[in-house]
This record gives C-alpha cells, structure tokens and sequence, in this order.
C-alpha cells in the first residue's frame, strides 16, 4: 500500500522526489491543488472517502498512510 | 490558455492552464493563445438573489468579451445548473436566468466569430445529479463539479477543443448497396432494395434523411459504388422512398474500376483535397483498400447491423462534422437574434468598471481580531499562498500571543449584493512593521486590497504613528504581489538577492484616497 501511495503522490505532483518523509512543509508541489488532486486520486484508488477532517490532517506521507489505514481497517 | 471562473476547476483542465481568481474579470493577461468562460451556477438557497447573480454574470462575460483581442479565440461554457431545491414547483426564475445566461452566448457568438460556445449539458447529462456534485468537495473547496469526473472531463474537452481547432471535413464519398440501402440493386432490382417501409428499410430511410440534414449544414455528398450507372439513375428516379437522389449528389463514380481510383477523380473533380474527403462502405475489403491507397482520407468502420445506423450516423458527425455545438445547431436561430444581439449588450454591458463595480454595493468590514475571527484569521494565514505579502504561517495560537505582545490584527470581511463572502483578508502589524497582508484569491479582482490597506493605515495614522516598514518576501506562488506596495503609494527602498524587497512609509503625507466604489465600515 506505501508503494501504491507514493506512486499515486509522484504522478500527482508529477515529481519523483517524493519519499516516506515527503509533506506539505516540505514538498512544494504539495499545494492545496494539489491536495485535493491526491485526496481524490487516494479516495478512487482504494475505494474510500475521507471525512473532511481527515483531509486536513493528511498533512505527510505518514498520515496518509496512517489514515488510509485506518479507513481500510 | 486562460480560464475565467468562479469555482475550483483546475483539475477539470489540462497542466499549463492558467486562471482568474474566482469570479475575477478584473485581469485579462495578454500573451494567452486563447480564453476560456467557465462559469458555473452558484449554489445558494434564494432562488431570486442567485437569478441575478447570473443574469450579472452576463454582464461580467461582456466586459472580458469586449476586451478580448478578437484575434483570440475565447471558448464559452454554457452554464447548467447541477444542484437547485426549490420550495415550489413554479419557481423558474434560476432556470430563466440560466437560459438566459445561454442564450446571450448564442447571440454573443453570432456577432463575434472568435467566440466558441461549448454545451456542457453534453457532457454532465452523462452522470445522475447525484454524481455530478460532491457536497464534501463543493463546502471544502468550492468545487463546482465532482472532482472525480475530472479525467472524463479533459478527454472530453480535449475533444471539443479538436472540433474547435480542426477543419470539418467537407465531403462524405457514400457506397450505395447495403450502406443507402439494404439489399444489392443489381440482384434485388429497383423494388427489391430495402428502403422505408419496415425494418431494415427503416434504418436505412433514417440514415437517408440524417445524411440529407448533414448535407444542408453544408458537407458536399458524393457516391462510389459498384454498380451500372444506369441502373442507379433508373433507382433515383423511379423508387419513390429514397430520400437522397441525384441532385443531392454534387459528384458520383458508379462504375467498376477501383474505389481508390475513383475517389482520386472525385477530388479533383470538385477541386478538394483527399483530406477533407470521409469514405463510408458496408464492405470492409474497400475500407481497407482505401485507407491503403489513400491515407488522408478518414475511413470509419460501418455497423454491422443496419439498427447501428443513427448511432455511426452520430459519430460520423461528432468526429468529422462538427464545428462545435451550438451556434452551429442554432444557426437558424442566430439570424433572429442577431437583431437583438446589439442592443441587449449595450442594456447589459457596464461601459466602466468602476460603474459595474458600484452596482455591486461592495460592503468591507474592518475589524480588530477577536476571539470569534482568531481561528479563521490563522486558517488564512496557513492557505493562502497567492496574494501574501510575506506568507507567514501561524497558529491561532501564535495570533493569541502576538496580540498580547502588542501585535495589532485586522481582519477583513467583504459583503456585496449577491451574498456574504465572509472574512477573506487579514492585515498584521508588530509595531512599525506590517507583518502580513494578505487576501483570499476569491475576492480580487475588485481592487478591495488597496481599500483595505489603505483604511488600516489612515487609522493607524489617526492613533498617532507616523511611519511604517513592510516586506515582500518572493515565493513560487505570490509574484502577482511583487510590486502591490509600490502601487499604494510605499516606497521601495532596497531589494535583496533573493528578491525580497523592503518598503517603507510616512503616514503624515500617504494618500488615504479610496475608491468611493465601497461601504466601508471599522469595527
């Protein structure tokens, strides 16, 4: 699933600079466009649908996969 | 390619589109090959106020129409309404204006040859309403259409894009047997073929009448066919259920040499290059003869079965001999409106901004940051990244201390007579230092930043102080504000290597003016 994520967040902010460190502080193309571009390349993929206060928290790499996680429970 | 619009629709459109800021027609770039209108109905629960929102909305596609170079193509979505509950049933005045709305870029077009009109109906009646709006994207962010649809959205615009740019074909090279008619003329005889009457002739009297439509919007028919001349001839005249005849015809080859050779002599004879020809036959062997020998022209495949017939007959126009939609279907139609197109602009149109600007009743509230704006004061400061001065991030928590620091806070509410857009701007001041300035995209456009700089600084003046620094610290996102201070009357002292320029002022002999446009209000 990490791999699937950053695949999805590497054609998203079309960079392959993108790790498990990668977050909105530190990723530019990490913009609220681009935001709402991954939540729903994310909500398509694995077939979910975040509540709103999930998107804001999915802030880096490690909370999305923290709440996708959570989401496919 | 510059899109005007008053939702989040970046993902809707290809990488390389820039956009206005929403409902923005205050800024019209140059150097864009072309413009795209993409307003959609906002969504509102007063049905009386949301009509004239967009019967406004006419007015603001005027103003950009007529400042558009008419060397530019501009591609004008129409507008259709995704959403509307309305406590009764009569109530049409949303669908009246949005007709309305439609209508005037039907007649805008008929008058103005750069201007594209795109149905979007042609692409949302494909999903159920339920599926066209996302409730969570629209409150989250102001997404006018479900962002899902995103994909399906650019292949179709690209589409629509190809219809725009692309030259229709101009002429349609038919096979007879089994393509015009069912049945083979030289074995089924004059009476023999199946045309009209019951299915198949049915489909085929269709095809016949579709294709005679095709030919009065202008596409030259002409026949290939294995056949006796004579006996075609014969059939024209004599079997009174063919639709298309000889003199629909501008050119025919009924003979038995090689298709190829005779869509060659067809071209020269009506003087037309092979790549404006499109070849339909029933008999893929011909099909595959032709896209042998003469590549240009478009040859598509034909049903198999003769019910397939009005569905081909549809991508046969859609893919060759589309202009683009409306004004093209509405061509009749055009002619009467042309009459009216003029003088209904110059009712419609604000010849001055400013005077479209009034009309507006723009409301701005000033006011010092308290317990109930702090939170959202933050939000702004955390989001906005295109008009910020200095984009700091902070916490509601760090407004909190800055404030018992000494640290004044503006915020910024802006009203106008179509609704209330709530605090969208906020203005910090530590000391002698503006700190941030900032404002949500949503509301530029309307030159409200210099109303709203300039009645902080004329109070700050009014409290005693009398000079001011400031700062524009460059970002990948905020060039449109590289020389905003210059333009309120700051001076630009130094600039450093990194573009961050430093400014400063002297309250006693600033310019307060404002615009007398606003109703402005400190709280």
């Amino acid at each position: 699933m990490e791999q699937k994520i950053l695949n999805i967040m590497k054609s998203v902010f079309q960079t392959d600079v993108v790790d498990v460190t990668c977050s909105q502080r530190s990723c530019e193309q990490w913009d609220s466009m681009n935001h709402l571009n991954l939540v729903v390349e994310l909500e398509m993929e694995f077939g979910v649908s975040f509540e709103p206060e999930e998107i804001v928290k999915m802030q880096s790499f490690q909370e999305v996969v923290q709440i996708l996680k959570g989401k496919l429970a | 390619m510059f899109v005007f619009r008053n939702h989040t629709i970046e993902p809707f459109f290809p990488n390389g589109c820039s956009f206005s800021g929403y409902d923005d027609v205050s800024i019209i770039p140059e150097n864009e090959d072309a413009y795209v209108w993409f307003y959609q109905a906002p969504i509102k629960f007063d049905n009386g106020l949301l009509a004239e929102e967009i019967n406004a909305m006419q007015q603001k596609f005027q103003l950009v129409l007529g400042k558009v170079s008419p060397n530019k193509t501009v591609i004008a979505f129409t507008m259709d309404l995704p959403y509307l509950v309305s406590s009764t049933n009569s109530d049409f005045r949303v669908k009246n204006a949005i007709a309305k709305y439609n209508e005037m870029l039907v007649v805008a077009a008929s008058v103005r040859s750069n201007l594209k009109v795109v149905d979007v109906s042609e692409f949302t009646r494909q999903y159920p309403a339920s599926e066209l709006l996302d409730w969570k994207f629209y409150f989250l962010s102001q997404m006018g259409l479900n962002p899902r649809l995103a994909k399906p959205f650019q292949e179709w615009f690209a589409k629509k894009l190809e219809q725009i740019a692309l030259k229709r074909k101009k002429c349609l090279v038919l096979d007879l047997d089994n393509t015009l008619w069912g049945g083979i003329l030289g074995e089924d005889g004059i009476d023999g073929i199946k045309i009209g009457g019951d299915y198949p002739g049915k489909a085929f009297l269709y095809f016949q009448e579709a294709l005679l439509e095709l030919s009065k919007s202008g596409i030259i028919l002409a026949v290939c066919s294995k056949n006796n001349e004579k006996d075609v001839f014969e059939l024209w005249e004599k079997n009174p259920f063919l639709v298309l005849k000889k003199e629909h015809f501008a050119a025919w080859r009924i003979n038995w040499q090689d298709k190829a050779t005779n869509i060659k002599e067809l071209a020269e004879e009506l003087n037309l290059g092979l790549d404006s020809f499109v070849f339909v036959d029933d008999n893929p062997t011909e099909r595959e003869l032709i896209r042998q020998m003469l590549p240009m022209v478009s040859v598509p495949e034909f049903p198999s079965q003769p019910y397939e017939l009005p569905v081909f007959f549809g991508s046969l126009v859609e893919d060759y001999f589309k202009v683009y939609a409306i004004t093209d279907e509405d061509r009749n139609k055009t002619e009467q409106y042309r009459a009216n197109a003029n003088r209904a602009q110059a009712q419609r149109s604000f010849t001055d901004y400013h005077d479209f600007l009034r009309s507006l009743n723009i409301q701005l509230t000033i006011e010092a940051a308290n317990e109930f704006n702090i939170q959202r004061i933050a939000q702004m400061t955390q989001k906005t990244n295109q008009f910020n001065l200095t984009t700091k991030r902070y916490t509601d928590a760090d407004i909190k201390a800055m404030i018992q620091q000494g640290c004044k806070v503006f915020c910024l509410a802006v009203a106008d007579k179509f609704g209330d857009g709530g605090i969208t701007g906020c203005m910090i001041v530590n000391g002698t230092e503006i700190e941030t300035f900032l404002l949500s995209c949503r509301i530029l456009g309307k030159g409200i930043e210099f109303a709203f700089l300039k009645k902080v600084l004329q109070k700050l003046k009014n409290e005693g102080q009398t000079k001011l620094k400031a700062k524009y610290i460059p970002t990948a996102k905020n060039a449109q504000v590289r020389d905003f201070y210059e333009k309120c009357g700051l001076s630009c002292v130094s600039e450093d290597k990194l573009g961050t320029k430093f400014y400063s002022a002297d309250l006693r002999t600033m310019d307060f003016e404002i615009e007398d446009i606003y109703h402005m209000e400190i709280k």
